[in-house]
């Protein structure tokens, strides 16, 4: 009993230079302030701190400097003396310029950016639902703008919609349809808009919104629902462009939650709708004669990742 | 006396007492310590205060008139414009009561009602050339398919296409959010995001139910009610008008192409040759909105 009362006691005693250290740190952090406004204020401080001392320069460096500048003014030439009435100069309004947001909350630039996604929902085609994952990766050459490359993957998500079944069996008339593969883009990213949002007037979280735009491959085949007894389509890449807007709601300067929907454009040629009665089987009659650009429209949930965790602001606050 | 004190030092019961309270003493100063720390927080300029200080209030206790355009969304036969407005009356910044509503008269039909409408045309040359020379080449194919798609389509599809008249939706306004967003770092305005719930009243026309229903193509009004939810982002361009943009889902069910496709069958999954409510289906029937919003009175509070 006796030992464990000392154990206590060198934890208790450990306990009170932890929080020592903390009270010098931030003492540290003032007197480093003081040096860097020193170094600041001009070399003449510096000339009187090499003759009183490092020490004493620190606190009188700033004093000599201002009254010797003012001082040297008022002997040369009297008239152009400053004479401030300081009662008058604090009753004076002051008209502060206030930024909407007065230090960036994420600061962007060099870092990456890994950016794992849903494809939510395709919002243009009710035919057939494009869902699968992504996922992209971006670096930030500025604040705003960065460079980047993602991938998606469809090929076991294609949600062929019942509603197509229903039509054809209702009207008797086919709906050309189209699955996906996968697809890869390179893209420029630029992030136009930022702020930050207060819920209940209690918590405040900061947001952006960027667009993008790229080119890249989409990996596409037409569904057989013309004549599926005879014909079988293979997956072809076909060049694609897309561009895309998105909003990042940050949780932490590093993790933020990412909304986006992007249109991803290319030239598809679809299933021709006539079938040759001849030869059925001859796959150079399966597709139309013409391409024709297709649009898919997607809804695009995930999560960001900035690399490295941290950063250092330029400025101070 | 000094030997007193020796004897009670050297008391083993003592001295772990001593220890003990010197331990917790100890313990205690370096958690006040720490504690002091933070009521130095606690009770500093900032305890207390709000998140934001001097807040615009655009919505205390002011009246909201908001025309606005609605577009359907993923309509599969025909797309709805919406002409209406919202109007609320918010009791706090955070909470409004008052409704959304809108006329669908305009109706644009997608490019599958145009292919439908274009393949049924052809069928219908083709049925009159048959009907003059029953006989004739490919006729008993035009026959067949024409006594299978009779229950489903007439002259023209587009008549009997279901299609919303008009939405009346009183609701609920939360606003949970708000902030300020920086445009091109060089245009600054004021956001907020909210939610609305209620009730929707929904007036839709739809194909009448028939049996038989070879012919009879005819379409009818009903009403049917439905919640609704809205997500919003409002974007005020100055202290009484804003430009608003949401999201509205509006879950139903309801038999849009006028089409024959349940009712018989295992799990009443097949056709059944007659247009009942089983033909209806479920739809979340999303729209995006775009308003232009007014604030009355023009002049916002603004608080500590």
């Amino acid at each position: 009993m006796k030992k464990s009362c000392i154990g206590l006691l060198m934890a208790a005693l450990g306990a009170i230079p932890v929080t020592g250290f903390a009270q010098v740190k931030v003492g540290a952090k003032a007197e480093a302030g003081a040096t860097l406004d020193a170094d600041a204020e001009g070399a003449d401080a510096k000339a009187d701190a090499k003759a009183e001392g490092d020490t004493a320069a620190a606190g009188e460096g700033d004093l000599g400097a201002e009254g010797e500048g003012v001082g040297d003014i008022c002997k040369i030439d009297p008239a152009a003396c400053p004479v401030l009435d300081m009662k008058k100069e604090a009753a004076r309004p002051i008209k502060e310029s206030i930024y909407a947001v007065q230090q960036l909350y994420v600061m962007r630039a060099r870092r990456f950016e890994f950016e794992p996604w849903w494809n939510l929902r395709s919002l243009n085609d009710q035919f057939v639902q494009h869902t699968g994952p992504g996922i992209a990766v971006n670096y930030y050459i500025t604040n705003v703008l960065a460079i980047g490359a993602n991938f998606r993957y469809y090929s076991p998500f294609n949600d062929d919609s019942a509603f197509n079944g229903q039509v054809r069996r209702a009207a008797r008339v086919a709906v050309p349809l189209t699955e996906y593969e996968w697809g890869a883009s390179l893209d420029f990213s630029y992030v136009f808009a930022y702020g930050k949002f207060a819920g209940f007037g209690d918590f405040i979280f900061e947001y952006d919104a960027y667009v993008l735009g790229g080119v890249g491959a989409l990996s596409t085949r037409p569904i057989a629902v013309i004549d599926p007894d005879n014909r079988n389509f293979e997956y072809k890449p076909k060049l694609a462009f897309d561009v895309g807007i998105g909003l990042r709601v940050f949780f932490s300067r590093w993790f933020a939650l990412n909304v986006a929907v992007k249109d991803y454009g290319y030239p598809e040629k679809l299933e021709n709708l006539n079938v040759n009665e001849v030869n059925p089987g001859d796959s150079r009659n399966w597709l139309a004669s013409s391409s024709s650009l297709t649009q898919n429209v997607e809804l695009q949930a995930g999560l960001s990742v900035f690399v490295p965790f941290s950063f250092d602001y330029r400025l101070p606050k | 006396m000094g030997e007193g004190r020796r004897k009670m030092t050297r008391n083993p019961r003592f001295t772990k007492r001593l220890l003990t309270a010197l331990t917790a003493g100890l313990a205690l100063l370096g958690i006040t310590e720490r504690s002091e720390a933070q009521e130095l927080y606690l009770t500093g300029p900032l305890a207390g205060a709000p998140a934001v200080r001097k807040l615009r209030l655009y919505r205390r206790t002011r009246f909201e008139v908001a025309p606005a355009v609605s577009f359907s969304l993923l309509d599969e036969y025909q797309r709805t414009i919406l002409l209406g407005a919202r109007l609320q009356f918010n009791f706090t910044d955070w909470l409004a009561i008052g409704g959304w509503g809108g006329w669908g008269g305009i109706r644009l039909p997608t490019a599958l009602t145009d292919n439908i409408q274009s393949v049924n045309k052809q069928r219908q040359g083709l049925q009159a050339g048959c009907a003059a020379n029953p006989g004739g080449p490919g006729c008993d194919g035009v026959n067949l398919t024409k006594r299978l798609t009779e229950v489903n389509l007439g002259r023209n599809l587009k008549d009997q296409l279901g299609g919303i008249d008009w939405v009346a939706a009183p609701q609920i306004t939360l606003t949970p959010l708000r902030g300020k967003l920086a445009l091109f770092q060089s245009i600054y305005m004021d956001t907020d995001f909210y939610i609305s719930a209620g009730p929707a009243f929904v007036g839709l026309k739809e194909r009448k139910n028939c049996d038989p229903c070879a012919g009879q193509f005819t379409t009818v009004s009903r009403t049917t009610v439905a919640p609704t939810v809205a997500l919003g982002l409002s974007f005020y361009m100055n202290k009484w008008a804003a430009l608003g943009f949401e999201y509205r889902v509006l879950p139903f069910a309801w038999n849009i192409g006028g089409f024959d496709t349940a009712g018989g069958g295992k799990d009443n999954n097949f056709p059944d040759n007659k247009i009942t409510d089983a033909d209806q289906r479920f739809r979340f029937n999303q729209m995006m909105t775009v308003s232009f919003n007014f604030y009355l009175p023009t002049q916002y509070k603004v608080s500590e």
